[in-house]
Order: C-alpha cells, then sequence, then structure tokens
C-alpha cells in the first residue's frame, strides 16, 4: 500500500474557497444561513483541530475512565444539538435525551465491541471512541428530523390524538400514527443512503481506513459493521428519545403538556 | 349518567363558567347550546378528562372523573371531534386508529343511513367534502356502540336533509346516552334537555 499523501496547508486553505458556491445561493436566494454557515465552518476547524490535539493524549492514556467520559461528553453534546434544533425545553427535555444516548450506546457498544469485534480491552479509543462517535454522529440529524416530526403532529394535529384516545381508550394507539410518522422521517433517508452505498457514496471509513493502508477487504467488513451499527443506534436513539420524552410530555390523563417550541427561521 | 357538581372553568384568569351544575339521566339526548366561546366543546373535554374543572366534581356512571376511573370512564364513551379534517388517508383507516376494522359491515350500515354509500370508506379522506368527512367519522363513532355518545358540533358541515338523517339515526338508537354541543336550532329540537351557557 501507498503512504498517504499529505494536504499542504496552502492547500488546505485553498480548499475553503470553494464554499463560494453555497455562499452565493444562500446570497441569491436570501437564505438566512450565511452566519450559520461561517459558525459552523469555524466549529468545525476548531474542533478537529482540538480533537488532533487531545486524541493523542487519551489515544495514549488509553484509560477506560477518561475514553467513557469522552463519550458521555459526545452523548451531551449530540443531546444538547438535538434540543436546540428541534426547539424544545432544555429543562425538560435534556436528561431524557442524554439517557436515549447513553442506553443506546451502551447497547451497540456492548454488542458490536463485545461481541462481533471481541476486543480484549472492550474500552479501546481506537475502537471504542470512533464507533461511538459515528453512531451519534450519524444519529443527530435521523434524531433530529424524527423528533421535530413527532412533535410537530402532536402539536399540530392533536386533534386526531384525542379522537383516537377516547374511542380506542389507549395512549398507545393515540400516539402510533405519530410515532410511525417519526421512524419513517427519520430513519427513511439512512435506508436510502445505506442502499446506494459503494454505487454512489463511498463511505468516509472504509476510505479512511483503505487511505490508511488497511486491505479493501477487512475495511469492507468493518464498513458494513458500522453501517449496520449506525442504523439500529439511530434506531435506538430515536425511539428511546420519544418514550422517555413521553414521561413528561403527557400529564396522568393523557393530556398533551410541555410542547411550547422555539421557532428557527429559515430551517435553522 | 352524568352528574356535574359545581363545576367551574376559566382561562386567564375569566370564567368560561362557574358553578355549572346538571344531571344527564341514562339514554337521555342533551344540547349543550350557547354562542362561540363559551365553553360548549370545553365542556365536552372535560366529561372526557382532558380538561379538568377548578372546583367541583364530574361523576359519570356512578365514578367520579378522576385519575384513578379515567381509562373505565373514556371505555364509555365515543367522541365525534369538531374538526374533522382528521390527517388519514381514508375511512378505513380510521377505523384501524380506534381498533374496530372488524367492524367496517356496521360503520358501512351506519354511514348508509347518513346518506354516504359504504364503498366511501375507501375514498381519499382529502377528497371527501367536509359533510362526507363528518359522517364518516360519526359512522366510525356510533360503530364503537359505546353508552355515552359525545358530539361535538356535528351538523357543522351538514346540510339540513343530513341533519334530519344524522336526527333520525340517533332516535334509533336505543339506550345511548347523547351529549352533543350545537347552536343548530335544528339540532337541538332533536334534545331531550337544553343546557345554555
Amino acid at each position: 500500500m501507498n503512504d498517504m499523501v499529505d494536504i499542504k496547508i496552502f492547500d488546505l486553505a485553498l480548499g475553503f474557497a470553494i464554499l463560494a458556491i453555497p455562499l452565493l445561493v444562500f446570497l441569491y436566494f436570501r437564505v438566512r444561513m450565511v452566519s450559520d454557515l461561517f459558525i459552523s465552518i469555524g466549529r468545525m476547524i476548531a474542533q478537529m483541530f482540538l480533537v488532533a490535539l487531545y486524541l493523542d493524549w487519551i489515544f495514549e492514556m488509553n484509560n477506560p475512565w477518561i475514553n467513557s467520559l469522552w463519550v458521555f461528553i459526545m452523548v451531551l453534546i449530540g443531546a444538547g444539538t438535538i434540543v436546540h434544533r428541534v426547539g424544545i425545553s432544555w429543562r425538560i427535555f435534556l436528561f431524557p435525551l442524554i439517557l436515549a444516548g447513553l442506553l443506546s450506546m451502551a447497547i451497540i457498544d456492548g454488542f458490536f465491541i463485545g461481541l462481533i469485534i471481541r476486543l480484549d480491552y472492550f474500552f479501546d479509543a481506537r475502537y471504542f471512541i470512533p464507533i461511538s462517535g459515528m453512531v451519534l454522529g450519524n444519529s443527530i440529524n435521523h434524531n433530529i428530523v424524527g423528533l421535530t416530526t413527532y412533535f410537530d403532529g402532536l402539536s399540530k394535529r392533536k386533534e386526531l390524538y384525542y379522537f383516537i384516545l377516547t374511542n380506542s381508550g389507549s395512549r398507545k394507539e393515540a400516539i402510533r400514527p405519530y410515532i410511525q410518522e417519526a421512524i419513517v422521517k427519520g430513519l427513511n433517508p439512512l435506508l436510502a443512503n445505506m442502499s446506494v452505498i459503494g454505487l454512489i457514496s463511498l463511505p468516509g471509513m472504509m476510505t479512511g481506513q483503505i487511505l490508511g493502508g488497511a486491505p479493501p477487504v477487512t475495511a469492507i467488513k468493518y464498513q458494513v459493521m458500522i453501517m449496520i451499527a449506525i442504523f439500529v443506534g439511530c434506531t435506538l436513539i430515536l425511539i428511546l428519545s420519544i418514550l422517555y420524552s413521553n414521561l413528561l410530555v403527557f400529564d396522568s390523563y393523557g393530556n398533551i403538556k410541555l410542547l411550547q417550541r422555539k421557532k428557527h427561521t429559515n430551517n435553522q | 349518567m352524568i352528574i356535574t357538581n359545581n363545576i367551574s372553568l376559566s382561562f386567564n384568569n375569566s370564567y368560561i363558567f362557574k358553578n355549572l351544575s346538571f344531571k344527564i339521566e341514562k339514554g337521555e339526548n342533551t344540547c349543550v347550546s350557547g354562542p362561540s366561546g363559551k365553553g360548549k366543546s370545553s365542556l365536552l373535554k372535560m366529561l372526557q378528562g382532558y380538561l379538568l374543572p377548578e372546583s367541583g366534581f364530574i361523576e359519570i356512571a356512578g365514578m367520579e372523573l378522576n385519575i384513578a376511573n379515567i381509562k373505565e370512564i373514556r371505555s364509555l364513551m365515543a367522541y365525534v371531534p369538531q374538526n374533522i379534517n382528521l390527517p388519514v388517508s381514508d375511512g378505513m383507516e380510521l377505523l384501524k386508529l380506534v381498533g374496530v376494522e372488524n367492524k367496517s359491515e356496521k360503520v358501512g350500515h351506519f354511514a348508509e343511513k347518513l346518506g354516504i354509500p359504504s364503498g366511501m370508506l375507501d375514498r381519499d379522506f382529502d377528497e371527501m367534502s367536509g359533510g362526507q368527512k363528518q359522517r364518516i367519522v360519526i359512522a366510525v363513532c356510533l360503530s364503537l356502540e359505546r353508552d355515552i355518545i359525545l358530539l361535538d358540533e356535528p351538523t357543522s358541515s351538514l346540510d339540513n336533509g343530513s341533519i334530519e338523517k344524522l336526527m333520525n339515526l340517533i332516535k334509533e338508537i336505543e339506550n345511548k346516552t347523547v351529549v352533543s354541543a350545537s347552536h343548530n336550532p335544528l339540532w337541538m329540537g332533536l334534545a331531550d334537555k337544553i343546557i345554555t351557557l
């Protein structure tokens, strides 16, 4: 295998020039996402360079408590991002979302690292952190879409909920259509993505492993497993987020409460 | 069958109704009437436990309406909402949602009595008129065969001919306690009792 070709700092800077295209699109159509774009790019650069620094340290330490703390921080940031983007109350929904993330990661990491890869050292930073990170990172968008669909449905189409609740007598039946819609809208893009993987998209993990010198077959096996982990993880995080949130969304009579959402402009 | 004792409800520190007491006997047809905003729909929601009285109590079928009895009380009720633009694909989906997909013949029977061909249950709900939707929702609720039928503005999308068909159907159903919210004079004429808010 060839060594990877490094990207020089000048070329890296030049690479940002292509952002002029989305910038022009936003300006031309007056989409108020220009500041969001700069903030997101700025955060990405800062975060990635910081990651390079502290991953070095974390990998060197390879301590189970530090690694677990790192995954916990990822869950915390993921839950916070979801709460902010869905526009729901931090005070009420942050805890259920953290709980959903932690339980999902325990199941996913336990299954894939403990049972499939069977590492001698379960908390090995080289596996534990990237696998958790890929599942959590991918789940954010799908969870935002799913939860937005769920809470929008409950707040804008309450009549159907109360109609089913009285006439069927079951809260489970009354929320079922809203959960179905959330799952379909939240996870459909992921299914579509999986179905074209290798044809249209070449996944980052596999490409990274191949560029790093791993045999393609090993890289593909890892990629297949990680795609399964991402799909199961996204499903778990979404459904657990909904179920834990439901404990606070409804009162004991089944009334919908606590659903005031902040309005975001232009799909921010 | 239904007793309210000095119940009150307010929004923004202003009473919608205060110390309201009434008694509805089993099999009685009662119409709650009054201008818009006087709490007709809210009263029907209170009977289902979706709004709780700020004072007094509600008793239904000998049970006080509280958290311990709410499930059993709701199991006695069928509810037709005011807004019948329910986000469903067709009438059959409505049946599935309330767990009576095995009663499609019964729904078809009630629908036909209301002037809706039973085949219409499969038609796209979005393509139906308000009156057609309203009659299908009513037919679905009647097929539940509950003791108490709550109808919120059941005539809002119906013409006089359809209202008469609905009135005849309600008369035919025996031993059902009907509570409706309406200010339609034709509909009010059917009621055994009128509660004016």
